[in-house]
């Protein structure tokens, strides 16, 4: 299985810088200290148990949810700081892909790809537009699905008609959540591969929430495992596979 | 002493604390419920409102939801306001019969259908179609994401999505309410030629005969106020709706609820307010 490997540690360009981050929701503390720093063209995937946090974490970074405690920079801004329009620039920077795709139903693939482009009015030109959703659709492999509805289409390519619409904005953090789950392995694969091409052509950093071990391994340039609100443990993913701790090892014993 | 004073007032303060707590981790009563929920609503309203005069206007989208609600709830009012116009009229007849006034009929008829069943019976109808549609749409885009995912490509969705539902169903109420009024009119004229004839061009003059300014004004403005209270509360419940497929159900149905309530309510403030303009207007 193809292995990632670590980004130069020369490069000190944060695009997301987080510090001390709290989030609790009806009293039950969610996120009590999150510090994570990602840089240019990084690959991050966080582990952790199912309610643990993970999805309010990047939430929290596109401004989604608001933390109670803490600070979230994108691309040295801060978030909580900014106005609507600011938010909606930052926005337009960041690719959020959802565990559910969250294509808009009413829309075809096709609307649905223009969406960001028309509403953002950075293209108004039909033939550039074309050619873009076209391109986009092409590297997600599925040019030919440009006329059908969400409706008529197998979960696997939903996701990459999520991963499409976010890309045709050439974002430069994608934040996805559980981009695997619910896929067999075989589509989880190649949904995997191109998480690394993305990152390859793109250049983008990326924050991967997921329960997939092989996604992590293919995609990952370091893995954080999340616990109680807290980081727990941070390393490569050969390092936390051979680290001594019970609770690290307990999310590596079926690899 | 002094430390046992002290002792005793840290723990004072501390059970205050506690007794706080518990007040403020309680479930709310129906009535804080209904609070929360005016207050919800008027900042959602307000959210509305800041959007409409805001820059970029969607007009392709507002035309696009008005002509989806006008034509989806065509064939239902038309049949509804024929059959209520002429069962008004067959109603009514036998009693106009007996005091000698049957003439009167076309009248009667049309200032009963412009000044309130017409406007209310659309508006009623109009909530069932209407408002359930809305909260089970946007409650089905909330929660799938979709409305997540418009708000991070940098799509403001209260403007894109309730914005536009709240303008269409605003200005198409009351297009709908004339048109509603057209045919309970032809359903009254079929019940009238049932018992005798009666030219159509005759039937027109006598309904028209009746009808006042201050009849057609009243009636008009608050078809205005029933169209903004479907689209709001359609809004409403269905952005906010959560728990799943069960919330998107239970939105759609406080939708039509709660619309046809404030549609009777606004009803009712129309009237008195109408009644007071023409008293102090004599």
């Amino acid at each position: 299985m193809e292995q990632k490997h670590n980004i130069s540690d020369n490069s000190n360009e944060y695009v997301i810088e987080i510090k001390h981050l709290q989030k609790s929701f009806n009293g039950r503390m969610i996120l009590s200290d999150i510090n994570l720093k990602v840089k240019k063209s990084e690959n991050v995937v966080v582990l952790g148990k199912s309610g643990i946090g993970k999805s309010v974490l990047i939430k929290c970074i596109v401004g989604l949810i608001h933390p109670d405690k803490g600070s979230v920079k994108v691309f040295g801004k801060e978030v909580s700081r900014m106005n609507r329009k600011e938010l909606d620039e930052i926005r337009t920077r960041v690719g959020f892909i959802f565990q559910g795709n969250a294509l808009y139903d009413s829309m075809s693939v096709r609307e649905n790809l223009e969406f960001p482009l028309r509403r953002n009015k950075i293209i108004s030109d039909k033939k550039e537009i074309d050619k873009l959703v076209y391109e986009v659709l092409e590297s997600v492999g599925l040019k030919d699905t440009v006329d059908k509805m969400p409706a008529e289409l197998s979960g696997g390519m939903k996701k990459r008609i999520g991963l499409a619409r976010t890309l045709i904005l050439k974002p430069e953090i994608i934040l996805y959540d559980e981009p695997t789950t619910g896929l067999d392995p075989l589509t989880s694969r190649e949904i995997s591969k191109l998480i690394n091409k993305i990152q390859n052509i793109y250049q983008a950093s990326s924050i991967i929430i997921t329960h997939d071990l092989e996604c992590a391994k293919r995609t990952s340039n370091r893995v954080l495992i999340l616990q109680d609100g807290v980081f727990y443990a941070e390393g490569t993913f050969d390092e936390l596979k051979k680290n001594d701790d019970s609770f690290v090892q307990s999310f590596f014993v079926t690899v | 002493m002094k430390k046992y004073f002290n002792h005793i007032f840290k723990r004072t303060k501390q059970k205050n604390r506690t007794k706080n707590k518990e007040v403020y981790s309680a479930s709310p009563s129906g009535f804080q419920n209904f609070l929360l929920e005016i207050g919800e609503l008027s900042r959602f309203t307000a959210d509305f409102f800041r959007e409409t005069f805001s820059y970029p206007y969607e007009i392709k989208e507002f035309l696009k939801q008005s002509s989806r609600m006008g034509l989806s709830t065509l064939p239902l009012i038309s049949i509804t306001a024929f059959i209520m116009g002429l069962v008004l009229t067959l109603q009514s007849r036998p009693v106009l019969v007996d005091f000698g006034a049957e003439s009167w009929l076309p009248g009667m008829i049309s200032v009963s259908i412009v000044r309130e069943i017409g406007p209310v019976i659309t508006a009623l109808i109009c909530s069932g179609k209407i408002a359930s549609g809305i909260g089970a749409e946007l409650g089905s885009m909330r929660v799938t994401e979709q409305i997540d995912a418009m708000e991070v490509s940098g799509t403001n969705p209260v403007k894109y999505l309730v914005v536009t539902r709240v303008l269409a169903t605003t200005f198409m109420v009351p297009i709908l309410v004339f048109y509603s009024d057209a045919i309970s009119f032809y359903g009254s004229y079929v019940a009238v030629n049932m018992h005798g004839f009666i030219s159509i061009k005759l039937f027109i003059a006598q309904a028209f005969e009746t009808l006042h300014y201050f009849d057609i004004i009243p009636a008009t403005i608050k078809t205005f106020f029933f169209g903004f209270a479907i689209g709001i509360i359609g809004c409403y419940k269905g952005y906010y709706s959560n728990n799943g497929t069960e919330g998107v159900g239970r939105a759609a149905n406080s939708a039509v609820v709660i619309s046809s309530l404030v549609i009777f309510i606004i009803d009712l403030i129309a009237v008195q307010l109408s009644e007071m303009i023409h008293i102090f207007s004599i």
